[in-house]
């Protein structure tokens, strides 16, 4: 810790200095202030102790620079402004990227959602609030649907709100496909639940080829299994066999003739 | 009779989905089914337990819940969190309305039929007022903590039983808040790991709860204290279904061993008032799970996942033990689910999402009766054709000549043209069809294939000329008197005059093609029709029943004939009257008129009209006498039904040409084979 000797210099520049940057009271400088207080303090009062130490060394004799406070303080400011340039030019940057990046968002999401005049029509269908029958609304949603599985799935999703009636001359009803997905993934859990309490681990469940063999296993001379024969082994291997017979025979035929 | 030679079909892989719900309508004796494909079926028990209308399913509805409610709606809710309402009249589904509460479980409409309750994935039992045409939701619940897989209404409509995850509730309908929970134990008499479903509630009008839980209990509690009062452990799995009568002095319940236990309150003591419930009959119909139970007054129904729909009449409320008071069971499908080209050999088999072409094997060999020829050419799959979209096909045909395919979902008709080139074959989809085709109940072509017949759900009859590649809409004939009530049928005469079409209350109708009129109206059955076909020289309309009649219509006099007069006179004999299952397809042989072929699932018969009809003494089912016996002796036996049960269970059989038949059979056996899996039943010594 360096030790702060009190200086005649010192009291008068820092009062001049709180009254010459009293108008620009942010806390950066202030801060910045402190720091100019504590650096050259410390460098200040380093130096005096340098200097003692260096004055002890006979060897060298030059006298110390005269640092004139002014220079100082200029140097100081301009560290100071050069170093406020810089975070500006970052923050200017920043905000730059930011807002081209924001442009940019918006531009694909314009490009995502439907034409304009396709949204126009709809929420004026909205407003005008036909009440369409319950029977044709949900042909319509099964046709929409079937558009949609025709449509493919290379689009990205849209979410577009949900229309309660049903445009003129178009016959389609826009969903939000968000609520549907929440639909299936419940729909999903539900059947899952009743898979596992009906068939999951902890039922005593057997196979229908073990389940109707039991009759025969029973019987005064016993048979075989009502499925013996497990007719989906080595497919591939049957196919192979077939293929190369097949080639074989042609082969055969050829060296034959 | 002929010698025939018979293609034994056994490819058509066909399995049907397992039911689901039932509910029954003790007013119109009518019983609905749901099954897992989201298909819902209405039988009509008082003609013979015909299947005369059905909501074809889609891939994403799993039905849970099936109600009927005042005024003969019906009511269906499911998996994907919508209440639907069917329209019995017009055979299509009037809306479907989101409950908004997640996957619905459970259904219960109120015993003044004015109101609905449903319980949700989300633990929310829902309120909804059934207002003349539509549904409105009126209010919730308390909400519980897990799903609500079971409510019964106490018959004062005040209160509500709901069965929930290891505890029941009892809710006070007027404040909707939850006034007992009952704590149901996982395991009886012991503790489990496994949490204990609460598959069916039962509110009684003494304030007694009966529960089915997936212990294997049934548990009796009284809903004034919330405690138990009696628990049964009948089963080893689950008890999946409960029913009561609408006395309350007997209940069925399911189990997942396919065990029906029938449950009834006797007296302790022949003459003491104090009654107590009893387990008294067991019935074992079933191989799979009993998912649901029914309790009409006369008789036990059930259903479950091994497809089988058994109705077992109790024999201590039927009247009359006469055949009604047997046991039945639906297995096959009341309608032809395949079409037959008869000059390219070709089989269009319907699947619930798919068709199926394939072209019969053939033969070189000859034999003689009895024997089993060797096939030349082995039968071929040419075409597996998907639908598109999560609907069901509802019906499909393929023209006599093989080279138009069309069939028709709820939302779309397509129509495809065929083109063989040595063994190979190409399809082509006729695009553009217009809407009013669409949701069509029965698809059928012309014998020059040059015409197309279609009756859709509203009951019009429309014509499409076919030419080319191409279609042009010809004529639509708008639905006479009647409403549109039944299955709809169609008939027409192999020289293209005629068609024929039973769809209304009214009777059959004839129209003429050629002058696009109608010609004449058949008078009304009380028993709906389950198959028509026109016979190729007389024009003679042959029409079967549900409950086994067989009338002979002349379309160019306008009146029955004089055989269907004299045996409508003398009655059918009594055995045919009883068989079980309806006649699906009727066909005639081009060279001998005096003959029809029909068939139903255990037997085919050929009527030979210049025989003597039997009477109620004679054999009815007499096979081919041996040669040993006297001329005198068959003469004598001799009578004009000949009945064959050699192939069966048959889903079809048509002629082919002058001597080939076509059988297409489906074993029971492979049908159960491709079932989910069933509980294990420990044998001893296995």
């Amino acid at each position: 810790m360096v030790q702060l000797r009190p200086r005649a210099s010192r009291a008068p520049a820092s009062a001049e200095a709180m009254v010459d940057e009293g108008q620009l009271a942010s806390e950066e400088e202030e801060a910045e202030h402190g720091l100019l207080l504590g650096q050259p303090s410390s460098g200040a009062a380093a130096e005096p102790l340098e200097e003692d130490e260096e004055g002890d060394d006979e060897l060298d004799d030059e006298a110390p620079e005269e640092l004139t406070f002014a220079s100082a303080q200029a140097e100081a400011r301009e560290e100071e402004w050069r170093v406020r340039e810089t975070v500006r030019r970052d923050k200017t940057l920043l905000k730059e990227k930011r807002k081209r990046r924001e442009e940019l968002f918006i531009e694909q999401k314009k490009r995502k959602l439907l034409p304009d005049t396709i949204l126009e029509k709809l929420t004026t269908a909205s407003q005008t609030n036909i009440k369409k029958s319950p029977g044709k609304v949900k042909e319509v949603n099964l046709q929409k649907k079937n558009e949609d599985c025709e449509k493919g799935n290379d689009s990205k999703k849209v979410k577009v709100q949900k229309v309660q009636s049903v445009s003129q001359n178009k016959s389609y009803l826009a969903v939000r496909l968000k609520d549907q997905d929440l639909r299936d993934s419940r729909q999903q859990a539900a059947q899952a639940f009743i898979h596992n309490s009906l068939y999951g681990p902890g039922t005593n469940r057997t196979t229908v080829n073990k389940f109707l063999s039991l009759a025969n296993k029973r019987l005064p001379v016993k048979r075989a299994a009502v499925q013996f024969l497990n007719n989906a082994w080595g497919i591939q291997k049957k196919q192979n066999a077939k293929r190369f017979k097949r080639r074989w025979m042609v082969r055969k035929m050829k060296t034959k003739k | 009779m002929g010698e025939f030679k018979v293609h034994r079909v056994r490819f058509f892989n066909y399995v049907p989905s397992g039911i689901r719900c039932v509910a029954y309508n003790n007013q119109s004796n009518r019983l609905a089914v749901s099954r897992t494909d989201g298909t819902v079926e209405i039988y009509n028990l008082s003609a013979n337990y015909f299947q005369e209308k059905f909501f074809p399913g889609h891939e994403s509805r799993a039905t849970e819940a099936l109600c009927w409610a005042e005024g003969q709606r019906l009511f269906s809710a499911g998996l994907n969190g919508e209440i639907m309402e069917y329209d019995l009249q017009a055979l299509n589904i009037k809306y479907a309305m989101d409950a908004f509460g997640g996957p619905i479980w459970s259904m219960a409409a109120s015993p003044s039929g004015s109101q609905l309750l449903v319980g949700c994935e989300d633990g929310s039992v829902k309120l909804f007022q059934i207002t003349p045409d539509k549904i409105q939701f009126e209010r919730n619940f308390d909400r519980q903590k897990s799903r609500i897989l079971s409510l019964s209404w106490h018959p004062s409509g005040t209160h509500i039983a709901a069965g929930s995850i290891d505890y029941i509730s009892v809710f006070d309908v007027k404040s909707g808040s939850a006034v007992h929970k009952m704590i149901v134990d996982r395991q009886y008499m012991g503790v489990s790991k496994r949490k204990c479903i609460v598959w069916g509630v039962a509110f009684l009008s003494d304030g007694t709860i009966i529960s089915v839980d997936s212990a294997g209990k049934v548990q009796f509690w009284d809903s004034a204290t919330g405690t138990l009062v009696k628990s049964h452990l009948i089963a080893n799995a689950d008890v999946q279904s409960i029913a009561v009568a609408d006395q309350e002095d007997s209940f069925v319940v399911g189990t997942a061993e396919g065990t029906v236990f029938h449950f009834q309150l006797v007296p302790v003591t022949s003459n003491s008032s104090e009654k107590q419930w009893v387990r008294t009959k067991p019935f074992q119909h079933h191989t799979h799970d009993v998912r649901t139970v029914a309790h009409s007054p006369t008789a036990l129904i059930s259903g479950g996942t091994d497809t089988h729909l058994v109705f077992r009449p109790l024999m201590e409320k039927v009247q009359v033990k006469n055949y009604d008071a047997a046991l039945r069971k639906i297995t096959f499908p009341h309608r032809c689910l395949i079409s037959c080209s008869k000059k390219r050999q070709l089989l269009l088999f319907q699947f619930a999402h798919h068709l199926e072409l394939w072209r019969l094997g053939s033969t070189v060999a000859t034999g003689k009766n009895g024997d089993t020829l060797p096939l030349s050419k082995n039968a071929d799959h040419l075409l597996h054709l998907k639908t598109k979209g999560p609907e069901n096909i509802i019906c499909s045909c393929i023209s006599p000549c093989g080279s138009w395919i069309a069939y028709s979902t709820v939302s779309r008709f397509f129509l495809y043209r065929l083109n063989y080139e040595h063994d190979n074959i190409s399809l082509k989809r006729v695009s553009k069809m217009p809407a009013f085709l669409r949701s069509a109940l029965q698809i059928l072509f012309s014998e020059d294939s040059t015409k197309l017949f279609v009756a859709s759900n509203q009951g019009a009859l429309h014509i499409v000329q076919l030419s080319g590649g191409s279609f042009k809409h010809l004529h639509a004939f708008q639905p006479q008197s009647g409403t549109v009530e039944a299955m709809c049928l169609l008939a027409v005469s192999p020289d293209g005059n005629w068609l024929a079409a039973s769809g209304t209350s009214a009777g059959v109708h004839v129209y003429n093609v050629k002058q696009l009129k109608l010609h004449c109206t058949v008078p009304a059955y009380n028993f709906p029709v389950t198959a028509m076909a026109i016979a190729p020289n007389t024009n003679n309309l042959v029409i079967a029943h549900s409950d086994q009649q067989v009338f002979e219509y002349s379309i160019p006099d306008k009146q029955y004939t004089d055989w269907s007069r004299t045996v409508q006179k003398q009655g059918f004999h009594h055995l045919w009257l009883q068989r079980d299952t309806p006649i699906t397809h009727i066909s005639f042989h081009p060279k001998r008129p005096m003959h029809i072929l029909l068939h139903d699932a255990y037997m085919f018969c050929i009527i030979d009209k210049s025989l003597p009809l039997p009477n109620d003494k004679t054999l009815l089912y007499n096979p081919f006498p041996p040669t040993n016996e006297s001329d005198v002796v068959r003469r004598r036996t001799a009578h004009a039904f000949k009945i064959s049960k050699i192939y069966k269970p048959l889903l079809f059989m048509d002629l082919l040409d002058e001597r080939t038949l076509v059988a297409v059979e489906r074993p029971l056996d492979d049908i159960i084979a491709q079932l989910p899996p069933p509980i294990k039943k420990k044998k001893f010594g296995t």
